[in-house]
């Protein structure tokens, strides 16, 4: 037990003494947990954000679609949640006609009626002027959007007729939160409120109205549970929670979280590493100490414990370090770029995290430093004796035992690191944490593996090459290619820590350039953001050429020419009859069908080929996979339409899907070009606008074309991608700080080896060598080093990349080379130059200071 | 007290080979203060270190107070060496992170000392002569202070055997006298069994006996003519 005080007193002197070195491997630690720390509050904000999103794009936690009017029986579940604590609204969609004086010609538009006391749960409904919904619509009021006020050539404080009834423009609809979700938007918006809507009469019991039921879910009732419940007693109607209500923004959430809990394991590795390497180099450099102890009694289990007791000295100190930098950065971040954040900056430092922190740094501290601890075993107190005397060669058992215990603390480790991530991922469902911390685990062991192997065939080569080299190499090169192997080198050790390090600072980088490209394509900038419907046959030229005339236009527009069908049958069967797994689908409604000849862009074909040479006499149709899906379609179906009072037959020969931001993605069905000859077409087009020119667009599209509708998508399209551009954005900031990160790690590992270099110095002065020579030795030694691990790190990234785009994120990784050859120049220059920062106050220092401390 | 058997040590590096000891045999009683003299590379420091257990043999037998040692493992030789071996080193190797006092404390500490340790420490480092001492660190002490720490720590637990390599070898001659003297009274006054390695003359004529070595064998073993009485 006295032996306890002796070893607290030898660790923390010992840390007085290496001040420098350990705080290094202070500031490694506190860099894995403060990116942790901080990514975690940061992701648990960032979920927050996007998941109050999502829902202000519901407006509600839960929605239920409904197509007719619901039944006493389901408006009776809907209380029932209402008792337990849950509120609910009903929102109607409708089309109608609408009218003024002052226009000769009335307006097709859709009508929304919705309780302003109540809706909606999330977001809010924008106005011009900026007023409340409760203050704007009353049973006598209505909002209508811009282009109605155009069509109808009326202004605010005018009355328009819906229904029969007339109501008083109170505003212009400029916002909704849930316009994406809403049904099909076809003509302007004009929204009343629900004693509005019952004026009007035009929704009666039985007419197929559009409705939504949009519920805001308690605490107490779990999301899933509700969705189930609803989902029983609306079995033919579309219930969905709010993560279902934006592919985009909830996609974007899963990579986010995914991809940031990988993250801050990759920090805390990197910190791991850096502090494995720097207490490697310690240990090296105590190994007299060491030796003196046991030669005076020591056993090995009492030197181990003076140097745990200095690892968890310096894993607890990291620790408070890294929560401390991490809370820093939780709050600094945001504070500072509250423009383009939306989430206060008052993330909490929760004691729990904080502690979790604390605890990831002592365990990743213990972990990394349990090969050098392991090592102190092997040290023979002999050595102070021999010092100068080569090792003896070891017999294969021995060296299968020290194989042993080598693999044994390599598998605690990654056995022990695998289970730490699957406890900090433990937020995700156990699943999901088991699988990222399995795959995690997984590239990190082949990754030891293959660094440590390549690392000692490298070693071999280059020893084997300056011996059989028929050139003369300069000794400068020859010296510091002789460093690397020579008894002694830690090169083995600082190649596989530099490899590990770039294998995942890189990794960082090609995970997040392909996620964030992934990202953007759900809605990439030149995204088409307005729609303009029934264009006819007569009209396209014209419409073409107003469009390429208006101010404010980004993209050259899309025309898509469409013929107007009716599904008749599938198989011979009639519609009326028709079934899927059971249940009856009505598709019997208007179908818009294309035609093309190419396979248009952006398409990718699923199943099935695209045509090359359609056969006379023969049409053939590729499907869309959702409606292949909704219709159970498959290769070799048999559709049949009715357009215009034609029969129109066609056989399944693909099934496609399409970038969603294409017009033709809004169309299910494509058929060979024969097919739609001779039918009345009409176009659709999708033009990209500056959002504040669509107003202009609008009036002058009017102006020429009255029958052509414009959609205006401008406003929902901008909110998906400031979404995405916030997440983008948050993604860009915690890798670049995990980038920083690494960097300055991987020059710590090279730094490490300083203490070797002393005495190497000192040598090679006292033998006459000049600082310009020995540093021109330690650069080519590093610069070797560097490339080397760049390059082996590199290799390692892409196949980490892959696996985890493949398996965590499902995104195929895309391969550009520069960030590779970047990757492995940065490595040569980060070894070289720490190589050289560490080396250069060795290098003034003169000769008998050395051997005279030794 | 000390019988060494056809005690061998080749060191094979894979290119070449080395037979450092060639078998070596001899033995001595309990309280007998033994020279090993010979020449730099003639195998003493290794024959030191293996009768200390430092290193492993590559053949043959060490028996220390009747106990075989050759065979044990790492840490009962090192607990053996805590209870039994005091160690005089040529360059001091004294723990530079910790005070003179603490130092010689140390292997006291390590065998679980319980008991008057502290006083006995201070009491050493009274009669090495470094009791205004105690509390500077290796770094601050002169060469021969650093040896007398040393010396005050070999004694420390009583031990039935000491070994000194070269004890004087880093000190000028006067500190090197200083040393030896106190290492000759702390020896009489405990009688330990001491033995010397060095290549010193002068130093070895103080020894009882004298075992030279050369290339890794016994050449000469010389006895004082009384202890041959004896």
């Amino acid at each position: 037990m006295k032996f306890n005080r002796t070893a607290l007193k030898i660790a923390w002197r010992e840390s007085r003494a290496s001040a420098g070195k350990f705080l290094f491997v202070i500031f490694a630690v506190a860099v894995g947990v403060g990116s942790l720390t901080g990514v975690r509050g940061f992701s648990q904000a960032l979920a927050t954000m996007l998941l109050r999103e999502a829902r202000t794009l519901m407006a509600a936690d839960v929605s239920v679609r409904l197509l007719a009017v619901p039944t006493p029986e389901q408006l009776k579940v809907v209380a029932s949640f209402d008792q337990r604590g849950a509120q609910s609204t009903r929102v109607t969609e409708t089309l109608s006609m609408v009218s003024s004086r002052n226009a000769e010609n009335p307006a097709f538009v859709s009508v929304k009626a919705v309780d302003p006391a109540v809706y909606p749960f999330y977001g809010a409904v924008k106005f011009d002027p900026p007023a409340s919904l409760a203050a704007t619509l009353t049973g006598e009021t209505t909002a209508v959007s811009g282009d109605l006020l155009i069509r109808l050539k009326v202004g605010i404080g005018d009355s328009i007729r819906v229904g029969g009834v007339d109501f008083k423009i109170a505003a212009i609809v400029t916002g909704e939160p849930d316009r994406l979700i809403s049904g099909p938007a076809v003509g302007p918006r004009v929204l009343l409120s629900r004693e509005g809507l019952a004026r009007t009469e035009l929704i009666r019991l039985g007419s197929r109205a559009p409705q939504r039921i949009l519920l805001k879910v308690p605490a107490s009732i779990p999301l899933p549970q509700m969705v189930e419940e609803l989902k029983k007693s609306f079995p033919d109607d579309q219930v969905s929670d709010y993560k279902q209500a934006n592919q985009n923004v909830t996609r974007s959430l899963d990579f986010a979280t995914s991809f940031l809990s990988l993250i801050s394991l990759i920090a805390l590795i990197v910190g791991g590493v850096g502090v494995a390497t720097a207490m490697h180099a310690h240990l090296k450099q105590k190994m007299d100490s060491i030796a003196i102890m046991k030669s005076i009694g020591a056993r090995s289990s009492q030197v181990v414990r003076i140097y745990v007791i200095q690892t968890l000295m310096l894993g607890l100190a990291g620790g408070i370090l890294g929560v401390v930098i991490g809370s820093g950065v939780q709050h600094l971040f945001p504070a500072i770029l509250q423009k383009y954040f939306q989430v206060k900056a008052d993330i909490p430092l929760l004691p729990a995290s904080a502690l979790q922190g604390i605890v990831a740094g002592l365990l990743t501290t213990l972990l990394f430093t349990l090969p050098p601890l392991l090592s102190i075993q092997k040290i023979k107190p002999g050595v102070i004796f021999r010092r100068d005397m080569p090792d003896a060669k070891t017999g294969w058992r021995e060296r299968l035992r020290d194989g042993r215990g080598a693999a044994l603390s390599g598998l605690l480790i990654v056995v022990g690191l695998g289970a730490l991530a699957v406890w900090l991922i433990g937020g995700a469902s156990r699943e999901e944490a088991l699988r990222i911390g399995s795959i995690f685990t997984g590239g990190l062991l082949a990754s030891l593996l293959l660094l440590a192997g390549a690392a000692w065939i490298l070693l071999r080569l280059l020893r084997l090459f300056v011996a059989v080299t028929p050139w003369k190499l300069p000794s400068t090169l020859r010296h510091g290619i002789a460093n690397l192997y020579r008894p002694g080198s830690q090169a083995e050790s600082i190649l596989t820590s530099l490899g590990i390090g770039v294998m995942f600072t890189l990794t960082v980088y090609l995970v997040q350039h392909s996620m964030l490209s992934e990202i953007t394509a759900g809605a990439p900038p030149g995204m088409s953001n307005v729609f303009l419907l029934d264009i006819t046959e007569e009209q396209r030229p014209r419409i073409a050429e107003m469009l390429s005339k208006q101010p404010g236009l980004e993209k050259t527009p899309e025309l898509l020419a469409t013929v107007s069908s009716r599904m008749v049958s599938i198989d011979g069967v009639p519609m009326e009859n028709y079934q899927v797994n059971g249940k009856p689908r009505r598709f019997a409604g208007r179908r818009i069908l294309t035609s093309a000849d190419a396979l248009p862009v952006g398409m990718t074909i699923t199943q099935g080929t695209w045509w090359k040479h359609p056969k006379a006499g023969e049409d053939w149709v590729s499907v869309s996979d959702w409606i292949a899906r909704a219709l159970n379609l498959h290769i070799g179906s048999k559709i049949e339409w009715l357009a215009f009072g034609k029969p129109l037959r066609a056989t399944v020969t693909s099934i496609h899907r399409i970038d969603p931001h294409r017009i033709s993605s809004r169309i299910d069905f494509i058929l060979t070009p024969q097919a739609l000859q001779g039918l009345p077409t009409v176009y659709y087009g999708a033009v990209r606008m500056k959002p504040d020119s669509v107003a202009a667009l609008q009036r002058t599209a009017y102006e020429q074309f009255p029958t052509v509708t414009v959609l205006n998508m401008a406003d929902i399209i901008e909110r998906v991608q400031e979404v995405v551009n916030q997440v983008a954005f948050v993604i860009r900031f915690i890798s670049l700080f995990a980038i920083l990160a690494g960097a300055t790690i991987l020059a710590s590992s090279v730094a490490g080896t300083r203490f070797r270099r002393v005495r190497e110095v000192v040598i090679f002065k006292t033998l006459g060598a000049t600082r310009g020579r020995i540093v021109k030795i330690f650069s080519a030694e590093f610069l070797i080093l560097g490339t080397v691990a760049g390059l082996m790190g590199s290799l390692l990234a892409i196949a980490f990349s892959m696996v985890v785009m493949k398996q965590l994120i499902k995104v195929d990784y895309r391969f550009s080379p520069l960030p590779i050859l970047i990757a492995i120049a940065l490595t040569a220059l980060i070894a070289a130059a720490a190589g050289w920062l560490a080396s250069f106050r060795i290098l003034g220092q003169k000769p008998l200071e050395v051997l005279r401390g030794e | 007290m000390i019988d060494v058997r056809g005690l061998t040590k080749v060191i094979d590096t894979g290119t070449h080979r080395v037979d450092i000891l060639k078998g070596i045999d001899f033995s001595v009683p309990k309280g007998q203060f033994v020279a090993i003299m010979g020449s730099s590379g003639s195998g003493k420091s290794t024959l030191l270190g293996l009768v200390a257990g430092l290193d492993s043999a590559s053949s043959g037998e060490i028996w220390l107070d009747g106990e075989e040692i050759t065979k044990l493992p790492e840490d009962k030789l090192a607990v053996l060496r805590g209870r039994k071996i005091g160690f005089v080193f040529q360059s001091y190797q004294l723990i530079p992170t910790l005070t003179a006092e603490e130092n010689v404390l140390l292997p006291y500490e390590l065998v679980g000392g319980n008991g008057d340790g502290p006083a006995r420490a201070k009491q050493l480092l009274d009669e090495v002569g470094l009791s205004d001492r105690r509390d500077h660190y290796p770094v601050q002490l002169s060469g021969g202070e650093q040896q007398r720490v040393a010396l005050a720590r070999a004694f420390m637990v009583r031990p039935a055997i000491l070994l000194a390599d070269e004890p004087t070898g880093n000190l000028d001659s006067a500190n090197g006298r200083h040393v030896l003297d106190l290492l000759l009274s702390l020896n009489a006054q405990q009688g330990t069994t001491l033995v010397l390695v060095t290549h010193d003359q002068q130093l070895a004529s103080h020894a009882a006996r004298i075992i030279t070595l050369q290339d890794g064998r016994v050449i000469e073993d010389w006895m004082k003519r009384e202890d041959v009485m004896k």
